[in-house]
């Protein structure tokens, strides 16, 4: 019953944010259904005693709305704009909420698609764009980071075998043999493996970030 | 109309409370970066500067769009990333320019409401 309270307030809230930009609407409700979440937290107790203070003190929602369009000011747009172009803009305001700005739509790009383009250089330069995003956690970034650099160590490994092979392959060199007798399926696999690693790596951090995002809300 | 003074009495308080408390929050990040639940504490700390504590957040996201906070993702050992906010070079300047007017400010209403400037008027 504490709990259908915490719902009825952020549905009033929701329902009394329609005007506001799709965007700023869910990341208002988020921001007081995190406050909420804090405050509870913070008191040690869910009863409905506590989540009633919690909610007086947070004050009406129409009233936190207005107060939303008090700070819009003349930058919010008339209504009536926003409405047609809600739609049309609607799934992309929804990213922006959620922390999809130039940077981290570069940084998931760099990664998970990078790898096709540049090898390497792609996700590596997806993560150090990464950083400097403020919608992602400083863990989140490590973690991305950490997969990447893993891939790349996978990846020095493999062409350090793949050096060795070539190496003892020259100097047991005879005309006929080489490269079917000494091996030449593994050295193709590694091959194969050392131009997908980056890919991989870079799918996987760039997913892996991608989700950060979506979860945040 | 007996009923009509301490109304008006809280109405200007809210007038004036709404007036400061951009430049409080902006005071309360100045040091250390916060975020929104903790910024409200120590607000309310301070003899309930915030009445409806759910309206700091239109404020922030005013603040950020001025470019006079900016906010950072960090992890929580309880709950959901928290967004912290601090203050940037623009909202140092805003705060330094409003600390100025305030202490001019109050000066004047002080000298005003004591009867400073007009006593000191009599004297001389």
């Amino acid at each position: 019953m504490a709990d259908a309270l915490i719902y009825e307030y952020l549905g009033r809230l929701d329902a009394a944010a329609w005007p506001l930009p799709p965007s700023r609407r869910s990341e208002l409700t988020a921001e007081v259904r995190e406050h909420i979440e804090t405050a509870l937290s913070e008191a040690g107790s869910r009863d409905e005693a506590t989540v009633r203070n919690v909610l007086d003190r947070l004050g009406r929602p129409e009233d936190i709305v207005a107060a939303e369009a008090d700070a819009a000011g003349p930058a919010g747009g008339p209504t009536a704009f926003r409405a047609a172009t809600q739609t049309a803009s609607g799934w992309l305001e929804q990213a922006g909420a959620r922390g999809w700005g130039g940077i981290e739509i570069t940084a998931v790009l760099l990664l998970s698609v990078g790898g096709l383009l540049l090898w390497w250089v792609g996700p590596i330069a997806g993560v150090v764009v990464a950083w400097f995003s403020e919608h992602w956690t400083t863990r989140e970034k490590r973690i991305a980071t950490a997969i990447v650099v893993a891939l790349v160590v996978i990846e020095l490994i493999l062409l350090a075998v793949f050096m060795s092979r070539m190496f003892s392959i020259g100097t047991s060199f005879e005309f006929g043999q080489w490269p079917w007798s000494t091996g030449f399926g593994l050295m193709a696999i590694l091959a194969f493996l050392a131009a997908l690693l980056p890919l991989l790596g870079g799918l996987a951090a760039g997913v892996y970030l991608a989700f950060a995002l979506h979860r945040r809300r | 109309m007996r009923r009509m003074v301490p109304a008006q009495a809280r109405d200007v308080l809210s007038e004036l409370r709404r007036g400061v408390l951009e430049h409080c929050v902006l005071a309360v990040v100045r040091d250390n970066e916060s975020y929104g639940f903790d910024i409200v504490r120590t607000l309310s700390r301070n003899g309930g500067l915030v009445t409806s504590e759910g309206t700091i957040y239109p404020l922030l996201s005013r603040l950020r769009r001025d470019g006079l906070v900016t906010s950072t993702w960090r992890e929580s050992e309880t709950g959901p990333p928290r967004r912290y906010y601090r203050l940037t070079s623009d909202g140092r300047r805003a705060l330094d320019l409003f600390n100025l007017e305030w202490h001019n400010f109050r000066t004047a209403v002080d000298a005003v409401l004591l009867g400073r400037q007009a006593e000191g008027g009599r004297d001389g």
